[in-house]
Formats: C-alpha cells, structure tokens, sequence
C-alpha cells in the first residue's frame, strides 16, 4: 500500500538506533560535545540563578592577578583581583541568550528561504540564490562593525546580523535537502493523497528530514557566535567591562602577558578554545553519525 | 610619596605653559655631535604647528621646531631666547621686546631661509587672537591690549592691566608671517598645521606615510648647532608594542612608560628610567546639573567612600600622591596643611543620610523616590586599563556606601562631545596638564559654564568666583598664594572634583643617550644639549 510504504520511509530516518552503529571517533566527537553543552547550560544556570563562588565585581587589591589554587580562588584573579571562575562562568551570559537568538534567526529564514527556493524552484529559486549570493559576498565582520556604527554596540543588534548572514549557508543546506527529497516517492505519494503543501513541507520534509541539518547547523551557529561575540568583546564593541565576556577577560589580560602574567588571558582563552571546539565537535560528529548514515 | 607613572589621559593642556628652552650653549661645549634619537609616542598628533595642536604629542614636537620671545631656564629663571632683551615701563603695562637680528626661520626646500622679525611677532599674536582660529591658548592671553611692532627688530606690547609675572606668559611659540596660506587666522585644514617652519633647533624634515615625524638639526640654530642629528617621532598604537621597540632597540626612547612596564625596565641595566614630575592629576569631575549631584554633601560622600590610597598602591605601586584639592602638589599653589579626606564609609554613609537620602530595598540609597544612580562616562582611547582599573575599583567604593555608578566607556571624540558639549554625564574621568601658572579659573569660575568651556560640570559658587577674580587682580605673589591656598581649602570642602592623585612620568630610554635633562610637561626643552657618544651613534 502506498501509504505503507511512506510510513517506512518516515521511519526509516526516525528511528534511535543510529548511536548503535555510530563510529567510535564520532562518538567521542559527540560525547565531548554534549558535555562541553552540558557546561555551559550549566554555567548559564549559574550565572542567571546568582550561585557564584565570588561576587564577579568583587575586588581584591591584595591580590591582582593571582595563580590558580591561591587565597581560595581556583583559578586566580584578573588585573582587578576579581576571580577569574567566577567571571568565566559569567562570561557565558554574554553569549549564550544572544547566540541561541542568532541561531534561531539563521534556521528560520534559512529553513524558509531554502524550502522556497527547492520545493517551487523556479523564480522564488532564483531570487533565494541572488539574495544569498548579495548577503554572502559581504564580509561579515564590516557588516557586523557597520551596524554598530549605525546603531550602538549592542551583543543583541550584533546576533542578528550574524543570523542573518548566517542564514544563506542553511538555506542552501535545506535546498539541496529539498531537492533530493522531491524525487523521492513518499512525497510524490503524500502530494497525491491530497495532503496540503505546508503540511508536507513542515512536517514530513523540514521535521522528519531536515531536523538532523538544522541541529548540525545550530551547533556549528553557536560556535561562531561565540566567536564574533568574544572577537568583538575582544576589540571592545562588544560586551563592556564591568560585564565579564570571555572576550574582554582576554583583552584585559593580554596587557600583562609580556610582564609574566600569562593567566588572566589564558584561562579564557582556553575557555574560548574547549568550547568553540565542542560545538565543533558536536557538529561533526553529529554530521557524521545522522546525515552520511542516510 | 614616591614616583608615578602617568597614564590616565591628557585632557586638553589647560593653560599651555611658561618653561621654554633654557638651551645649553653652542655645539663647542666639547660634547660629540651627531645620531640619531628615534622616541615612540602612543599615537600620533593631528596637528604639530604651536597654535592649533593641543595634545601633549604635539607639544612635545613644536618645543623642537619653536621658539617663543622669552625662555624659562630650569631655575625658572626667565632668560631670553628670540628676544635679547626688554624693558617694562614703570607702571607696567607696555612690554618692549629687543628681538636679536641674527635668527632665521628653517629654510623651505629649494628656498633661502627667511630671516625672523618683528613682524613674525605681531602676526603670531594676532593669529592666535583671532576669533577664527582653533585654538586653546587664547584665555592665556586676553591680557594683552596690543601688539606693536616699533621697527624691524623690535615690538612692543601693551596690557589692559598690569598682571602678575607677565612676562613668563611671552613664552609663547612664534610663527612666521609666510607661513599659514590664510594670513588672518589658522584652522586645522591650513597645510601649515602639518608642514610648519620654525626657529627651533631642529627643522621639520617629513612627515611619513606612516606617521614618523622626522626632524633634523638645525645647522644654523642661533643658540648653536644641537648635538644630536636627528629626532624621529614614531606613533605606536600599542604601549606594550612600543615598549617591546624599547628593549629591542627599534626606539631609543619612550616618553612616557607605562606602569605596567616599569618593573622591566628597572630591572635592565641598558636603558635608564628616568623620573619626571608633572603638573598633572586625575579626579572624578561631577556635573551639578543633575540634582542629585547639587549637594556638596553627596560630593564630599563621594570622595570619602573612594580608598584613593589603595588604588594609588595596587594600580601604580605607589608611584604618586593622594591630593586634596585643585593644584598639582609640585606647584607653589598647593596647600600642604588641607590633608586628603581619610577613607572613611561610615561618614560618607553619614553625609549621604544628612542629605536627606536612605536606603533603599535593593541597597542604592533614595532621595524623594529618586534612585542614586549616575552615569559615569570614560573615554576608551589611551591607556585604557589603567583607566579602567581606577573607574571599576570607583564604581565598586560606590556601591559599597549605595551609590550605582553605570560606567560607560566612549570613544574619545564621542566622549568629548558629550561631556564638553552637550554636558550629559553625571560624572567623568580625566586629567587635568597645568603650567605652573597653576590658573584654575577655566575650571571652577562660573563664567566658564557653557559649550566647550572647562566648567564643564557647571559648577558655580559666588565665593570661588570672588576669590578666582581676586587672585587674578592680584599683583603680589604671596597675596596670590594666600588667595590659592583658601580656594584650595574651600574646592576641597566643595568637591566640584573627587580629586584624585598625581602620578610621576617616567621616561626610559637607552643609555647611550647622555646629558638627558627633562622638562616637566614640555620634555624635549632641553634638548639640544642631549647628545650620543660617538662610537654608539
């Protein structure tokens, strides 16, 4: 029956049993990333609920720059004698609402733009592509610095270019994804059973076999607004002492890494580094495992 | 006290000063000539001519290009430099200026060097004077009636009054008549303002692409050929970049070194550090437009609850001196016997409560349901973490007597803009450069309030403004000190400022660079007496 034959279909890529015949390396790629996530939900928790080993503006004069492990502070101090843990797992409150907010913007208008542009083809198709092209010949870092000359250095105005210049890569994504399904008979089938056009697009095309892409995507879309939010804290346009960003905590240490005092911009960076890897990783892994396995 | 490190930023030099070259004798003092000195300096000027620039990179600059009539020696001795002599008449109101014959300006390339006159004279006065012209020394001389010129090499000028130590103030920096394109006034957009032709010891050579200033002895220097060849100025956007240059020999020489960077230094037996005092200080300016801010008692609150001794111990080790009130400690305004306010929240809690505020539910305190929460505003430009250090560790003190402090960081254009122009600021930062003419009456005198004037924070008290008239009047030093010393101890009760502290400058250099003499604010004064032994150069 024809209708057997698209629940199979459905299934086919519905089904949990892809960790099973994952690969070891993705798996670990996988199992760091999750953790690596798990750390910053946490972290973002921990921040937002107030339960913080030190008050982040609290500063100790007596002990500017302090080591790891010293006067009860685990990771040490920054110029300020503020505590370095304290201010990192705050440092994720600069980026994460921001980010998600970044990345919902990327998927949406990149779900939409891409099931426009592959389901109708056509002229919707090619003004898809010309709008990307436009949006992807631009550097992203002038536009970003652009909007803040028009506007003021918001992290928020900041995400929503990111999402939005984002956006062309996922739309292609989804379009290539569109197109191949097309000539596949579950949709032939659920066209002609009469089931309505933005069912089949929402449902069967974006939800059954497209939320595999827009997952990897989202992940890869956090690892890069981690970054363009701590490059831009870095150089200032971003988020603005007293608020700790992972960015600004580099900044402000790196005036003292010729001076010995390589800790209060290393413990950040590392920071930056694990976690942008995660994601990363996470993406990859994921890549792997769910899309190559179709 | 010991030494400091500047670093906060110059603010615009309030009164350019007095001290021009007391120049060592001619080259024959048997010491070598030739080199070449390369300094960094943490950006670059906009303008390098005397009149329009009025940052402390240009400065630097125009003492080497420049005379002015009169000189300062570093006895503060007023000893005489483009002028040989003068005569003040009895009552005096007319200075006459005897300018020495034998001094031409730098010449342009392919031209004949133009000898200097009276002319030159008048028209410096008068471009600066006019109302056109962009620049900050104009208050500095609205004293003088008149400039006259009596023959070639000769000028006279006449007072509206008779004021004390006037002829300190013919320090001024000439330029000449041939230079500027627009003969009635300079504005930033005149090519002289980048290409200027001086006196001086050392002659403009280029500016380069890349923002090096190069100057090059002045051969026929009426003082006598300067020992050193050439002075380079190289910008640097990075202090850390530019000490790096230091201990890798790219520069010979930083005019300032940073904090930070001093330990370094100290430790290296190659280059020399070298103390300098400034008439300088850092303070919290308030705006008493804000109503919260009107009551001296909040003010002085302020400055009670700000542990200005520790931020001077753990930011600059110690490098400085607390202050009390609105002269730089070196200056002979300074009164010793008002004591900085001890760090004391208790009484600054006290003070707050006499002002009619109480805490409120989230710890800020309140005044008729207005929260106690200002903006403080900070440009980001120079030296932005020392700054920053100090404007957190305020924000922090603040807090703790339930005071909210917003900080904002600004970019310095947009910073001046709001704090000089449109006055939307509760509080800023800065530093104020002085001359020793230690004239406060810019900051503090409510004639100054208004668009681009340094009372900026719109301060204004009938009693200052009399004591500031008074001094001015004023012909007798020791009744003008007496005059400076209430008005310090009654700014000090005012707390128009938080006042900060006076940090020591110091300047590192390699040690090959010998008979280095520095002067306070205007450095490069004494320098056609520095020279390099000749197997080094």
């Amino acid at each position: 029956m024809l209708f057997r034959q698209f629940q199979v279909e459905i299934s086919e890529s519905n089904q949990l049993s892809w960790w099973r015949t994952a690969g070891r390396k993705n798996k670990i790629y996988v199992i760091y990333g999750l953790a690596v996530v798990l750390a910053v939900l946490v972290s973002y928790g921990l921040g937002a609920l107030h339960w913080l080993p030190h008050d982040p503006d609290d500063m100790n004069f007596d002990s500017l720059m302090a080591g790891p492990f010293t006067g009860g502070y685990l990771l040490g101090t920054d110029f300020m004698g503020r505590d370095l843990l304290t201010r990192l797992i705050l440092g994720t409150q600069a980026y994460f609402l921001p980010g998600l907010m970044a990345i919902a913007i990327a998927l949406v208008l990149g779900a939409v733009l891409g099931v426009s542009a592959g389901y109708r083809g056509g002229r919707v198709d090619t003004v898809v592509v010309y709008c990307n092209n436009l949006i992807d010949s631009f550097p992203r870092l002038i536009l970003v610095l652009l909007v803040i000359a028009a506007f003021k250095p918001d992290i928020y105005y900041i995400m929503a270019v990111v999402g939005v210049t984002a956006a062309p890569l996922v739309a292609s994504l989804v379009k290539g994804k569109v197109l191949f399904l097309r000539q596949k008979n579950f949709i032939e089938s659920a066209i002609a059973l009469g089931i309505p056009a933005r069912v089949i697009i929402i449902k069967h095309i974006l939800w059954y076999n497209c939320r595999a892409l827009l997952l990897i995507q989202a992940t890869l879309g956090m690892a890069e607004a981690i970054l363009i939010e701590t490059s831009l804290s870095y150089l200032g346009f971003g988020v603005q002492e007293p608020i700790p960003s992972w960015g600004n905590m580099v900044q402000a240490g790196a005036n003292y890494l010729l001076q010995g005092n390589f800790w209060p911009s290393t413990a950040p960076a590392l920071a930056i580094l694990f976690t942008v890897l995660g994601f990363h990783l996470l993406g990859d892994g994921l890549n792997d495992i769910l899309e190559r396995q179709q | 006290m010991r030494l400091i490190k500047i670093t906060i930023l110059f603010l615009i030099p309030v009164c350019m000063g007095l001290i021009t070259s007391a120049h060592a004798t001619s080259s024959n003092d048997g010491r070598p000539v030739g080199g070449m000195l390369n300094y960094g300096e943490y950006g670059r000027p906009a303008t390098i001519d005397p009149i329009t620039s009025n940052d402390m990179i240009a400065l630097r600059i125009s003492e080497l290009l420049f005379n002015g009539l009169v000189g300062i020696n570093a006895k503060q001795e007023i000893v005489p430099e483009l002028a040989q002599k003068w005569d003040v008449s009895p009552d005096g109101s007319v200075y006459t200026f005897y300018l020495r014959p034998d001094v031409k300006w730098h010449p342009r390339p392919g031209e004949e060097a133009k000898p200097f006159t009276a002319n030159d004279v008048v028209f410096t006065y008068n471009i600066m004077m006019h109302p056109k012209t962009v620049t900050s020394l104009k208050v500095r001389y609205e004293f003088i009636q008149e400039a006259k010129k009596i023959d070639e090499h000769t000028v006279q000028f006449i007072l509206k009054r008779p004021i004390l130590n006037a002829l300190a103030k013919f320090t001024f920096k000439i330029i000449p008549e041939f230079g500027p394109q627009n003969s009635l006034y300079l504005r930033r957009d005149d090519p002289f303002v980048r290409n200027p032709v001086g006196t001086g010891p050392y002659r403009l050579v280029e500016t380069t692409a890349n923002g090096e200033v190069v100057m090059e002895a002045n051969q026929s220097y009426f003082m006598g050929r300067p020992h050193i060849d050439k002075f380079v100025a190289k910008p640097f956007a990075d202090q850390n970049i530019m000490n790096q240059a230091l201990m890798f020999n790219s520069i010979d020489m930083t005019v300032l070194v940073n904090p930070r960077d001093i330990p370094e230094l100290q430790g290296d037996k190659r280059y020399v550090l070298q103390p300098y005092n400034a008439l300088s200080y850092a303070f919290f300016g308030y705006n008493t437009r804000n109503p919260l801010l009107v009551d001296k008692r909040v003010r002085k609150a302020f400055t009670l609850a700000i542990n200005r001794e520790e931020m001077l111990d753990s930011f600059f080790n110690s490098r400085g001196t607390v202050i009390s009130g609105p002269f730089a400690p070196g200056s002979w305004a300074y009164n010793l016997d008002v004591r900085p306010d001890p760090y004391d929240t208790d009484r600054a809690r006290a003070l707050l409560q006499e002002a009619g505020f109480s805490q409120g539910d989230d710890g800020i305190m309140v005044k008729d349901g207005k929260r106690l929460s200002l903006s403080l505003k900070v440009p980001i430009a120079k030296e932005s973490e020392a700054t920053k250090r100090v404007v957190l560790a305020f924000k922090n003190y603040l807090k703790k007597v339930g005071a909210e402090v917003n900080v904002e960081f600004m970019e310095w254009q947009a910073w001046k803009e709001a704090v000089f122009q449109n006055h939307e600021f509760d509080i800023m930062f800065a530093s104020w450069v002085f001359d020793d003419s230690a004239d406060i009456s810019s900051l503090f005198h409510s004639a100054e309030i208004g668009p681009w004037k340094n009372n900026f924070g719109a301060y204004s008290n009938p009693e200052i403004d009399g004591l500031i008239a008074e001094a001015k009047l004023s012909l007798d030093h020791e009744k003008k000190r007496t005059i400076y010393r209430k008005l310090h101890a009654m700014l000090s009760e005012e707390s128009p400022y938080t006042f900060l502290w006076t940090l020591t400058n110091y300047a590192g250099y390699n040690k090959k660079i010998r008979h280095v003499n520095i002067h306070p604010y205007k450095f490069f004064t004494f320098a056609d007496s520095w020279y390099i032994p000749e197997g080094k150069q």
